[in-house]
């Protein structure tokens, strides 16, 4: 184990988790109208970001290694976005806080971030983890940007985390491209964005779920931060163009089937 | 007074290739706001991947030579890349939408004042304005973004833009500049390869039959093996969740973060086309998506869509394989 850098204020770890609740993207269909940020339809069943997920269980992971810890959720996010964050406590997480914004609008990954960072400035967290992007935005920048306006260092696309015993050392691992992993010793407080890896997210326990449907969730209204307004713009909502010719089979699941052996037998060699 | 800058990326001495893409892209840039172009390039003994891209782009290099910065390190590079990036006047940073540059470049945003733009696959300009356009959902639809700002990040998608070649307008000597650093709040430990090494099969196959989350249940794997064994020269492949879930080994992941594969014919089955599987496999000679989904952003990079259920096509095209074996 690596020497320490700093020791830690106290004896337990005080983590934040943040997650995000996204549509179910096989529920979004082509529109006639795109333009605007994501037309979702009423039927659109919503869930908890799949990396964000993996954030929690890295959270209960190490509150499970180092008792004492205290796990906080925290989403920004429509009225809704309070079943998200119910499902992290069921998951094993301790306390909830909702930034509650408008219903859908184009929320951009700075002022997400601004607001979190204005939320959480004074209440002295140890760890703040996200998901490393979420699948509706993409932008992999939430993680990030709450650490800088935060003042603290930050680690992307981690796939483990280990602190020692004594809670003095903190090691982490950030996956990286061509089957590498990128080792590094981090200082606390810092802000970890968790890339998807084996450690399987937990399903929520019963107990846990019912103690979470009557917990008070603290609720901030959006309109309490002053920041309003991103350095960049969202014009323009639409789909990708085709790089292929995209063919679409016709016919019924036999015809097709056929099709696709006779289309096949032409490129290669078939048993 | 605008000016483009373009983060080269290197990893042990060897430029990554995604760099070249970035000139390229950068050289878009150029072309549509006629402004000054540079490279810079952080670390410690870095001349060599310096006179390289000198030579083989004829861009203006500059090697910041950081000692003690052997690898990669966030808080370095936000540190002596603001400095930098304030001393040039850059207006437009482009940098790899990679591990590396997602890690850096929102907190460099922050640091500037700029704006930051992730995975940027295409760039226009309408009404004298420069318009990003990225992918979201998946990959499914798209954002077009502008900024604001007078300074802007961009993390450029790695395999969208075609590395140009040898475009050697006028020659600059590179230029080198030494700079200090020192922070503990982030120390590297040292890069390390993963347990799994790609499989060789992956390379070696005419055909590669991948399974992604649409299989559903991992006794489905079976469906794909026995499609896979219709083909003499077959290899079976997942994506990244079907990794994750240990389904398939690491070295089966086809992806950004896994294998890039490029055999005569992919088959993609439950796989939705997100941008990081897709960099894996783009390069395929014909690629067909088997999906529920009519909409699945994998039908806009197939030769081939099939709308099914692949839990009911797979075996109708097993049953219809033993038929005409039985007729020949
Ligand atoms: C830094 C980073 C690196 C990444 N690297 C990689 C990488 O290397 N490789 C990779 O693959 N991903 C990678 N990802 C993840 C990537 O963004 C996607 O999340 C992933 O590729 C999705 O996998 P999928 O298509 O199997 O699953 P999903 O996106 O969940 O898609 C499942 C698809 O199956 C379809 N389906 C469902 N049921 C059926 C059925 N019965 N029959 C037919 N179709 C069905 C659905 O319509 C859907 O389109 C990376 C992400 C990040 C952030």
């Amino acid at each position: 184990m690596p020497e320490c850098l700093k020791p830690m204020k106290r004896q337990h770890l005080k983590i934040l988790v943040c997650v995000k609740q996204v549509p179910d993207i096989e529920a979004i269909a082509h529109s006639d109208d795109p333009g605007t940020w994501a037309k979702i339809s009423e039927s659109t069943g919503f869930r908890m970001n799949r990396y964000d997920e993996y954030a929690v269980e890295e959270a209960i992971l190490l509150k499970e290694a180092n008792p004492g810890t205290i796990v906080d959720i925290l989403s920004v996010g429509p009225q809704r976005a309070n079943q998200t964050i119910r499902r992290a406590l069921g998951m094993g997480a301790d306390n909830g806080i909702h930034i509650r914004t408008a219903d859908d609008e184009y929320l951009s990954p700075f002022l997400i971030a601004s607001w979190i960072a204005a939320a959480v400035r004074s209440r002295d967290y140890d760890l703040i983890l996200a998901g490393v992007m979420s699948e509706d935005g993409m932008h992999g920048q939430v993680g990030p940007m709450t650490a800088e306006f935060l003042g603290i260092p930050c680690a992307t696309s981690v796939v483990a985390s280990r602190i020692s015993r004594d809670c003095a050392s903190f090691q982490v691992t950030r996956e990286i491209e061509d089957g590498l992993k990128d080792l590094l010793l981090l200082h606390f407080p810092a802000v970890l964005s968790i890339q998807s890896s084996t450690n399987k997210p937990r399903y929520p326990a019963l107990s846990k779920i019912l103690r979470a449907k009557s917990l008070e969730l603290e609720v901030i209204d959006f309109d309490t931060f002053d920041v309003r307004t991103s350095p960049e713009r969202l014009t323009e909502v639409g789909f990708p163009q085709k790089t292929r010719s995209g063919e679409i089979l016709q016919g019924s699941q036999g015809e097709k089937a056929a099709e696709l052996l006779r289309i096949l037998s032409r490129k290669i060699p078939i048993r | 007074m605008e000016h483009i800058v373009v983060i080269a990326e290197h990893l042990s001495g060897r430029i990554r290739p995604v760099t070249w893409e970035l000139i390229a892209f950068a050289r878009e840039l150029k072309r549509l706001r006629n402004a000054p172009l540079s490279v810079l390039i952080p670390g410690e003994d870095i001349s060599a991947p310096a006179e390289e891209i000198s030579a083989r782009t004829g861009c203006r290099v500059l090697a910041i030579n950081t000692p003690g910065l052997q690898s990669y390190n966030s808080e370095a590079y936000k540190e002596i890349l603001a400095a930098q990036l304030r001393e040039t006047g850059a207006t437009h940073v482009c940098i790899a939408n990679s591990t590396q540059g997602l890690d850096f470049s929102p907190g460099l945003a922050i640091r500037l004042k700029g704006a930051c733009i992730t995975g940027v696959e295409k760039v226009t300009e309408k009404d004298g304005r420069l318009c990003f356009l990225r992918k979201i959902y998946n990959g499914k639809m798209t954002h077009t973004i502008v900024s604001d700002v007078g300074v802007t990040l961009l993390t450029v998608e790695p395999g969208v833009f075609k590395a140009s070649e040898d475009e050697i307008a006028d020659c600059h000597p590179v230029e080198y500049k030494n700079v200090s650093w020192h922070s503990d709040r982030v120390r590297n430990l040292g890069v390390e390869k993963s347990e799994a090494g790609i499989d060789s099969a992956l390379n070696e196959a005419d055909i590669i039959v991948a399974a992604g989350r649409g299989i559903g249940k991992e006794e489905n794997l079976e469906l794909i093996r026995k499609f896979a064994s219709l083909f003499p020269r077959a290899a079976v492949a997942g994506s990244r969740p079907i990794c994750d879930l240990g389904w398939l080994e690491y070295g089966r992941q086809v992806g950004i973060t896994g294998a890039t594969v490029t055999p005569k014919v992919y088959i993609a089955c439950g796989i939705s086309g997100a941008t990081q599987h897709l960099t894996g496999m783009r390069g395929s000679g014909f690629i067909v998506a088997i999906n529920t989904d009519p909409n699945t952003a994998l039908f806009n990079d197939a030769d081939l869509c099939i709308v099914e259920d692949l839990t009911t096509f797979i075996p109708a095209v097993i049953g219809e394989y033993k038929k005409e074996k039985q007729d020949e």
